[in-house]
C-alpha cells in the first residue's frame, strides 16, 4: 500500500469518482431486476443508487457528484428509453444538490436517515415534475403515494448508507 | 445515525401525505374515467354505467390498448419499454391514475359530481 501513498490525491479522487460512479450504475442496474410490488405506486424504486450519490455529496463534493448523478441518468437512457433519461437525470440531479445543501449546514441537524428521506422527496418530487411537463398535471394525484414511499425508501437508503459508509470511507483514504 | 431532527422532517411530510391520500381517495364510488393523449382530453366513459367489457385502441406510436371493464379501466397493452402502465393494474376510483409516460397516455378517474375536476400545478 505504499505506492498508493505516492499517488496524488487528485489521481485517488478521480480513481474513487469513477468507482463510485460504476458502483450506482451497478445498483440501479440491480434494482431495475426487483420485480415490480402490486401495492406500490407505479415505477417506484427503492433508489438504491441514490445510496452512491449521497455518499458522493458529501465526500468528493458537489460536481462530481451531479456527474455521478448525470451518469446514471444516461445509464438509465440506454437501458430504459428518453423518458427514464429524462425521470432518472431530474431525480438524481436534484436529490444530490439538495443532500448537497443540507450536508453543508454546520451544525449537521440531521441524520443519516433525515438526509435519506431529503433526498428520496427531492427525487419524488423533481420526477413529478418532470412526469407533469410530459403529460399533464393530472399527475398530482400521485403526489400523496410519492410523499409516504419517499418517506420508506429515505430511511431504507439512509440505514444503508450508514450500513456502508464505513467500507466506502476505508477505501477513500 | 438517526437525530431528533430527522423526525422533524418525516412527521410533517408523513401527516401530510396521510392527509392527502384520505382528501384524494376518499369517494370509492366508480368514478368517470378520463383519458388523455399529449395533454388533451379524447375521451371519457363513466364507469359505473359501464355493463360491457370493451377495449378500446388509442393507437399512437406505442400501440397502447386500454380494456375498459364495469367499474374500473386499465392498459391491457402498450409497447413502450417499461410496461409501468400495464403493471398499475385495474383503477377504479376517484383520484387514482395510471399513465404511459412514453406513450404520453395518461387515465385518471374523477368523481361524478367532485368540486375539484381538474388542476393545474
Amino acid at each position: 500500500m505504499k505506492d498508493l501513498n505516492n499517488i496524488s490525491k487528485n489521481t485517488k479522487d478521480v480513481a474513487f469518482i469513477g468507482l463510485l460512479g460504476a458502483l450506482a450504475l451497478v445498483l440501479s442496474g440491480l434494482e431495475s431486476l426487483i420485480p415490480p410490488i402490486p401495492m406500490l405506486p407505479p415505477g417506484a424504486k427503492l433508489g438504491l443508487s441514490n445510496i452512491v450519490t449521497m455518499y458522493a455529496a458529501g465526500s468528493v463534493g458537489l460536481i462530481p457528484a451531479l456527474c455521478i448523478a448525470l451518469l446514471k441518468g444516461l445509464f438509465a437512457g440506454m437501458t430504459r428509453g428518453s423518458v427514464a433519461l429524462m425521470m432518472s437525470t431530474a431525480g438524481g440531479l436534484a436529490s444530490t444538490f439538495v443532500i448537497w445543501l443540507l450536508l453543508r449546514i454546520k451544525s449537521q441537524p440531521f441524520g443519516y436517515i433525515g438526509l435519506g428521506v431529503a433526498g428520496a422527496l427531492t427525487h419524488n418530487g423533481a420526477q413529478l415534475c418532470v412526469a407533469a411537463l410530459l403529460t399533464t398535471p393530472a399527475v398530482v394525484f400521485y403526489i400523496p403515494w410519492l410523499i409516504l414511499f419517499g418517506i420508506g425508501t429515505g430511511i431504507i437508503t439512509g440505514l444503508v448508507l450508514r450500513i456502508i459508509l464505513p467500507i466506502l470511507g476505508r477505501i477513500h483514504t | 445515525m438517526f437525530k431528533k431532527k430527522d423526525l422533524l422532517l418525516i412527521i410533517p411530510f408523513l401527516i401530510l401525505g396521510v392527509c392527502l391520500l384520505f382528501w384524494t381517495q376518499k369517494s370509492h364510488d366508480a368514478g368517470i374515467a378520463v383519458i388523455e393523449e399529449n395533454g388533451s382530453e379524447i375521451a371519457r366513459y363513466d364507469l359505473a354505467t359501464q355493463t360491457q367489457t370493451e377495449v378500446i385502441d388509442i393507437g399512437g406510436d406505442y400501440h397502447v390498448k386500454l380494456l375498459l371493464e364495469p367499474g374500473k379501466i386499465s392498459f391491457q397493452s402498450s409497447d413502450c419499454p417499461d410496461q409501468i402502465c400495464v403493471r398499475t393494474g385495474k383503477i377504479s376510483s376517484p383520484g387514482q391514475v395510471a399513465v404511459c409516460l412514453p406513450a404520453k397516455v395518461v387515465v385518471r378517474i374523477i368523481g361524478k359530481n367532485s368540486q375539484v375536476d381538474g388542476m393545474t400545478g
